[in-house]
C-alpha cells in the first residue's frame, strides 16, 4: 500500500483550563489519502477543529499543547519540525479555511495584498507574477471582475464572497492538503451548496486532499469519500461514506444519523434526539465515553474504552458491541415511539 | 474628502465661536472685576476711574465681547492671509507625513517630515502677531506672554509624550503578546501603582530621590527641581546648553510620562489582546507568515487604531499645561500662567488660553479623524 499523505498517529491535545485539564483531542489516528475527500462529523466540542488547528501546529501553548502523538506528512513528523520548516508547510502543502469568512480576513489590507502575501511567501515569483497569479485564484473562485476586486477591502464583500477569496488564499499555492473547518456553517443555505461545489470541484483539479469538519451530516454525505465520526475528543467510527450512512455499527453514528431530516421518509416520523448531553471533556467518564447516553451500553462499557478496531476493508469501530449489534435493523425512530407510549 | 475636512472646519469654528461665548460670559458672571484690588486704595480713584474707560469696562457686556473678538482674530503687523495658510500647510504636512508612515512609505514620510521642519522653522523666526490685549495684571502683551509659555509647555508636554509612546506602546505590545508572563503582571502591577499615584507624589519623589538624595549621596548634581534653564543660559555653549536643558527637563517631563505611560501601556495591551485573539490573525499565521510578521504587520496597525485617537486627545489638552507639575517644578508654562490669570481675573489672558486650548482640541480632533480613516479603511467619510 502506498504512504500516506498524511497519517496522525495517537493524537492527544490538551487544554488547561482553571477547571482542570481539557482533553480536546485523545488519542486519534487516521490517514488522508492523496487526493481524498474525508469528512470529520460531530458535534460541538467533540475535537474536530483542534484535531485541524493541530495539524497546522496552531495550538497556542501554555493555554493548549499537544501532549503526544505524530502528525507525518509525507514521512516527516510535523510536530518535530523547526518553526521554520512548519512555515514553509502552513498555507504552502497545508492550507485552512475557516469557518466565519466575515472576521478571516484583516479589515485594513486590501484583498490583493493579502492574497499576493500568501503567494510571495511561499512561491519564487516577481511581485507582479504574484499579481497575475491572485487574480487567476479570484477568477477561479468565479469573483466577477478579479482585477478591481484586488484592490477592494474586506469590508467590500458579501459572506460568500469573503469565503471564495479564503478558498482562493487557500488553493493559490496548490497545497497537498486542504483543511476546511466548517467552511459553509456562516453562509446562507443557498450559497452553501455552491461554496462546497466550487471549492471541492478547484481540489480535485489540483488533486488537493479535503479534510472537510462539519456537523452537518448533509454536507459530508454529497461530498465525502470517507467520513469518521468524532465523540468527546475521539474518533468512535469511521469508514466510507455509504458504510457509514448504510450501515452505522457505532450506537452514536446510528443515533445521529436518526436526528436527520430526511425527504425519503413520511413527514409524521418524529426526528429521534440522542438523550442525555456530550461528557464534559474535563471529567471524561471511566469506559467508553458514550456509555452514559448509549442504550446498549453494557457491564463492560463502563470498566472499558473499547479501541478503534477494524471491522471491515477501510472501516473501524470503536464500540465492544460492533460486531453484535445489528443498528441498521433496527429503528430508531420507532423504538423511541414505543418507548414513549410505554411511559405515558 | 476635502468636503468633509470643509465641514469639519466650519463646525470647529462654530464651536470655538460658542465657546468664546461662553467663557466671556462665565467671567463676567463670576463676580469681582479686575480692578477690585485698587478699590482698597482711597487715593487710586482716579486710575480706576481711567483704567475702566481704558480697558472699555465700562461698556455693555456685547460689546465688550465684540471687541475682543475683533481684536483676537486681527493680526496686528501682518497680512491676515498667512495665518491660516501657514496653519493649513503644517497640518497637511504633518497629516500626509502620518499617513506615509502608517503606509510604511518610509521615504515619502521622511521628505514631508523636513518639509513641515523647515515650515515650521521659517513661520517661528517670522513676526505674526495678534492684538489679544494687554493683561491686567500688568504681565504685558498677551500675545508675546502666551507664546513665550506656550512654547515651554509643549517642549515639556512633547518630552512627556515622547517618553510615554516609546516606552508605553511597545511595553503594552510586549505585554500582550507574553500575556500572564511575569514581564506582563509586573508591568500590570507597575502601571496600576502609577496610575493610582497622584503627580504632586511622583514629582516630589523624583525631585527627593533623583535630584536631593543623588546629590547628597554621590557629590554629582545630575538633575534640576526647578525653572526651564540656567540664569546664565546666555553665556553657555551649544553643549552646554544642551545639557542644561536636559537636566532641567528631565524630572518633570519624566513624572508626566510615567503617569501617561501607565495609561498608554495599559491600552495598548488591551487593543492589542483583541487583536492578538481575532480570526484574521489566525488566518495570518495559517498562511504560514513567520510571527515575527504576523505581529508586526497584521496585528500592530489594527491595535493602533484606537491609540491614534487617543494620543491625538492627549496632545491638545497637553497644550493647555500640566498644571501642577508646572507648579511643582517651577516650569514657566501655560498651566502656571492659567491658574494666575484666572485667580487675578485677568479676562485678556484667560480668553487668550481657553481659547488656544480650544482650537488646539478642534484641530487634533479632525486630524484624528483624518489619521483614523486612513488607518482604518472601513471608515468612510460622508
Amino acid at each position: 500500500m502506498t504512504q500516506p499523505l498524511l497519517r496522525v498517529t495517537d493524537l492527544r491535545t490538551y487544554f488547561s483550563t482553571e477547571e482542570g485539564v481539557v482533553r480536546a483531542v485523545d488519542g486519534i489516528s487516521f490517514d488522508l489519502q492523496p487526493g481524498e475527500r474525508r469528512g470529520v462529523v460531530g458535534e460541538s466540542g467533540s475535537g474536530k477543529s483542534v484535531t485541524a488547528m493541530s495539524i497546522m501546529r496552531l495550538i497556542e501553548p501554555p493555554a493548549g499543547e499537544i501532549v503526544t502523538g505524530r502528525i507525518e506528512y509525507k514521512g516527516a513528523n510535523l510536530l518535530e519540525m523547526a518553526e521554520d520548516e512548519m512555515q514553509a508547510v502552513r498555507g504552502g502543502q497545508i492550507a485552512m479555511i475557516f469557518q466565519d469568512p466575515m472576521t478571516a480576513l484583516n479589515p485594513v489590507y486590501t484583498i490583493g495584498d493579502q492574497l499576493m502575501e500568501t503567494i510571495t511567501l511561499h512561491q519564487k515569483v516577481s511581485k507582479r507574477e504574484a499579481r497575475d497569479i491572485a487574480m487567476q485564484a479570484l477568477a477561479d473562485v468565479q469573483i466577477p471582475n478579479p482585477v478591481a476586486r484586488l484592490e477592494e477591502y474586506p469590508h467590500q464583500f458579501s459572506g460568500g464572497m469573503r469565503q471564495r477569496v479564503m478558498i482562493a488564499m487557500g488553493l493559490s499555492c496548490n497545497p497537498d492538503i486542504l483543511i476546511a473547518d466548517e467552511p459553509t456553517t456562516a453562509l446562507d443555505v443557498t450559497t452553501q451548496a455552491k461554496i462546497m461545489d466550487l471549492m471541492l470541484g478547484l481540489a480535485d483539479e489540483r488533486n488537493t486532499a479535503v479534510l472537510l469538519i462539519t456537523h452537518d451530516l448533509g454536507v459530508v454525505a454529497g461530498f465525502c469519500d470517507t467520513i469518521q465520526v468524532m465523540y468527546a475528543g475521539g474518533i468512535v467510527e469511521s469508514g466510507s461514506g455509504d458504510e457509514i450512512f448504510h450501515n452505522p455499527q457505532h450506537p452514536y453514528t446510528w443515533g445521529l444519523l436518526g436526528s436527520m431530516t430526511r425527504l425519503d421518509q413520511a413527514q409524521q416520523v418524529r426526528l429521534h434526539s440522542i438523550a442525555g448531553a456530550p461528557p464534559s471533556v474535563i471529567d471524561l467518564p471511566v469506559g467508553c465515553r458514550f456509555r452514559p447516553r448509549c442504550e446498549f451500553a453494557q457491564d463492560i462499557c463502563g470498566r472499558v474504552l473499547p479501541p478503534l478496531v477494524e471491522t471491515g476493508a477501510g472501516r473501524s469501530v470503536a464500540c465492544h458491541f460492533a460486531e453484535e449489534l445489528d443498528l441498521k435493523a433496527i429503528d430508531v425512530r420507532h423504538r423511541e415511539t414505543e418507548a414513549e407510549e410505554v411511559i405515558s | 474628502m476635502l468636503a468633509y475636512i470643509t465641514r469639519r472646519l466650519v463646525y470647529g469654528l462654530v464651536t470655538l465661536l460658542a465657546l468664546s461665548m461662553i467663557v466671556f460670559s462665565l467671567l463676567q458672571a463670576s463676580g469681582g472685576g479686575p480692578l477690585d484690588r485698587l478699590k482698597l486704595n482711597p487715593r487710586m480713584q482716579d486710575l480706576i476711574a481711567q483704567l475702566t474707560k481704558d480697558w472699555g469696562l465700562d461698556q455693555p457686556l456685547w460689546r465688550q465681547y465684540l471687541t475682543w473678538l475683533w481684536n483676537y482674530v486681527t493680526p496686528n503687523d501682518f497680512s491676515p492671509l498667512w495665518v491660516p495658510l501657514v496653519a493649513i500647510a503644517i497640518a497637511a504636512g504633518v497629516t500626509f507625513a502620518i499617513v506615509k508612515l502608517v503606509k510604511y512609505q518610509w521615504k515619502g514620510a521622511a521628505i514631508l517630515a523636513v518639509w513641515v521642519l523647515a515650515v515650521y522653522g521659517a513661520v517661528t523666526n517670522m513676526t505674526i502677531r495678534f492684538n489679544w490685549g494687554i493683561s491686567f495684571q500688568g504681565f504685558g502683551d498677551v500675545w508675546d506672554l502666551v507664546f513665550s509659555r506656550v512654547g515651554a509647555t509643549f517642549r515639556l508636554g512633547f518630552t512627556a509624550l515622547a517618553i510615554a509612546l516609546i516606552i508605553g506602546i511597545p511595553l503594552g505590545i510586549y505585554q500582550a503578546i507574553r500575556q500572564y508572563s511575569f514581564f506582563d503582571q509586573l508591568g500590570t502591577m507597575g502601571a496600576f501603582l502609577m496610575f493610582s499615584t497622584p503627580i504632586f507624589i511622583i514629582g516630589v519623589g523624583l525631585q527627593i530621590i533623583l535630584a536631593l538624595y543623588l546629590e547628597k549621596w554621590t557629590g554629582v548634581k545630575l538633575f534640576f527641581v526647578t525653572g526651564m534653564n540656567d540664569p546664565g543660559y546666555a553665556n553657555l555653549s551649544l553643549i552646554q546648553r544642551i545639557i542644561d536643558t536636559i537636566q532641567h527637563l528631565a524630572l518633570p517631563a519624566i513624572s508626566i510620562a510615567l503617569i501617561s505611560l501607565a495609561g498608554y501601556s495599559r491600552f495598548q495591551r488591551a487593543s492589542m489582546l483583541e487583536v492578538l485573539h481575532s480570526d484574521y490573525l489566525r488566518t495570518a499565521k495559517a498562511k504560514g507568515l513567520p510571527r515575527r510578521k504576523v505581529v508586526v504587520k497584521h496585528a500592530l496597525r489594527n491595535a493602533m487604531i484606537p491609540i491614534v485617537t487617543l494620543v491625538s486627545l492627549d496632545i491638545a489638552f497637553m497644550i493647555g499645561g500640566a498644571i501642577i507639575t508646572e507648579s511643582i517644578f517651577g516650569w514657566p508654562g501655560v498651566g502656571r500662567l492659567y491658574i494666575t490669570a484666572i485667580a487675578g481675573i485677568d479676562y485678556p489672558v484667560v480668553m487668550a488660553i481657553v481659547m488656544v486650548i480650544g482650537i488646539g482640541i478642534v484641530a487634533m480632533n479632525i486630524i484624528a479623524d483624518i489619521l483614523y480613516g486612513v488607518m482604518d479603511p472601513r471608515v468612510r467619510y460622508d
